[in-house]
């Protein structure tokens, strides 16, 4: 596991407005989160965690507020798996892991801490939906960046593999990295903060139709 | 800088192992080189006269046929938004992954092009230089085509948005390469402006159409 301790600068959310599709999902949005911090964004489907997430990631840009958040200290789970059909779990691992400037020296006991040793050299094609999201949160604990947006984490997994995650937060906040991850099921992870996102309440007729 | 060579080897194996490397291109690339002349007719000296023009066209079509996959998968998996925050980042992740590609795909080009040309009559000199030609041009017309197919990943119709976008900036190339191997059958000894030209609108391309795609690319994820 990373030993490395992390000392991320507060993440600070302000006056955030976020649109997609022409429908405003969330306005005067604010939130902070400290060095340490586990957070929980939980809403339905449709309420606008996704695209908080991928606007704190830099990746869409917001329609109104400030983000501070430097996208090179994140590292991001979307909805999918970013996995190659031809390429082996610790192919694409260490790929990624060169890449972010990950210590590939931590692969083995990360990869064994996922559960996916025995899985090494198969390649992604043809894994479960579940052993894939284990190799894509192995690919997370291996980026060594401080900050982790994390888009329906533990989705396919199962109740062991949720705990292999919990325990992969925990020890990630603990060593003073953020993580956030959006939900809307319930995560389990003791001491994370949740914040309830409601769905935006101005709706337009015109949107509606 | 080693992450660039990393992402150059590792989109050259994925080329490879996951896309059939050249042989989809190349074997479209042979059709319309055996199924030109059953269409244009069997007189040997209007084939060889043909010769240049048609073989620079079966390889401008064989770089549109995998234009739509160069980054419809990196699009739909979230290989992008991996790419967009390294420290990399999307423009040279994409010229890296264009690069990796083309040589994986188009190598065959050249040799397809020389071949042909002395299929088609042409003698083993001017085959020659039309195959120098493609293989200057190739390259442009595939980063052109991949420009094309950043701007239509993903989607509906990306086939016809692609061969609309790409075929009309492609035209140089084209003029070019078949010029070239036509200058030197005729021995007008005007295939080495025709060769340059080529090469200089390749690179072009190469300059361009990267960071051309890895715009389109960023606008998409948003």
């Amino acid at each position: 596991m990373s030993t490395a301790a992390f000392s991320p600068s507060p993440i600070s959310v302000s006056g955030l407005r976020l649109e997609r599709g022409g429908k405003t999902l969330l306005t005067g949005f604010s939130l902070d989160v400290q060095p340490g911090e586990a957070l929980v964004l939980l809403g339905p489907n449709g309420s606008g965690k996704t695209t908080l997430l991928r606007a704190m990631g830099g990746l869409v840009r917001p329609a109104e507020g400030e983000i501070s958040l430097d996208p090179q200290s994140v590292a991001f789970l979307g909805h999918a798996d970013a996995l190659k059909a031809s390429e082996t779990v610790e192919q694409s691992l260490r790929f990624w892991a060169g890449l972010y400037g990950g210590d590939v020296t931590t692969l083995d006991p990360v990869m064994v801490d996922m559960a996916l040793a025995h899985l090494a050299r198969r390649t992604c094609g043809t894994l479960s939906a579940g052993q894939k999201r284990r190799t894509a949160l192995a690919r997370i604990a291996l980026s060594n960046r401080p900050v982790w947006l994390l888009d329906e984490p533990a989705a396919p997994l199962d109740a062991r593999s949720r705990a292999r995650l919990a325990s992969l937060v925990r020890q990630h906040c603990e060593a003073g990295g953020i993580v956030i991850a959006a939900t809307h099921v319930d995560l389990g992870w003791a001491g994370a903060r949740v914040e309830d996102l409601r769905p935006a309440p101005t709706r337009t007729a015109a949107g509606v139709g | 800088m080693s992450a660039l060579g990393a992402i150059f080897t590792r989109e050259l194996r994925l080329a490879f192992a996951g896309g059939g490397g050249p042989a989809g291109p190349a074997a479209f690339n042979l059709a319309a080189l055996a199924l030109a002349p059953l269409a244009i007719g069997p007189d040997a000296e209007t084939l060889q006269a043909a010769g240049p023009g048609v073989i620079a066209f079966a390889a401008l079509l064989a770089t549109l046929q995998p234009a739509e996959r160069i980054f419809s998968e990196d699009a739909s998996d979230g290989t992008l938004e991996l790419y967009a925050l390294s420290p990399v980042g999307l423009a040279l992740s994409v010229f890296m992954k264009t690069l990796a590609f083309i040589l994986a795909v188009f190598w065959t080009t050249p040799l397809l092009a020389f071949v042909g040309g002395l299929a088609y009559g042409m003698d083993v000199t001017s085959a020659f230089v039309l195959a120098l030609g493609l293989g200057f041009a190739a390259p442009g017309l595939a980063f052109i085509a991949a420009f094309a197919g950043a701007l239509a990943a993903g989607l509906k119709r990306a086939g016809l948005l692609i061969a609309l976008i790409a075929a009309p900036l492609q035209v140089p190339l084209l003029v070019f390469a078949a010029g070239a191997g036509r200058a030197a059958m005729d021995g007008t000894g005007l295939e080495g402006p025709n060769l340059m030209m080529a090469l200089a609108g390749s690179l072009a391309a190469l300059a361009l159409a990267p960071f051309g795609a890895a715009a389109a690319l960023k606008a998409r994820l948003e």
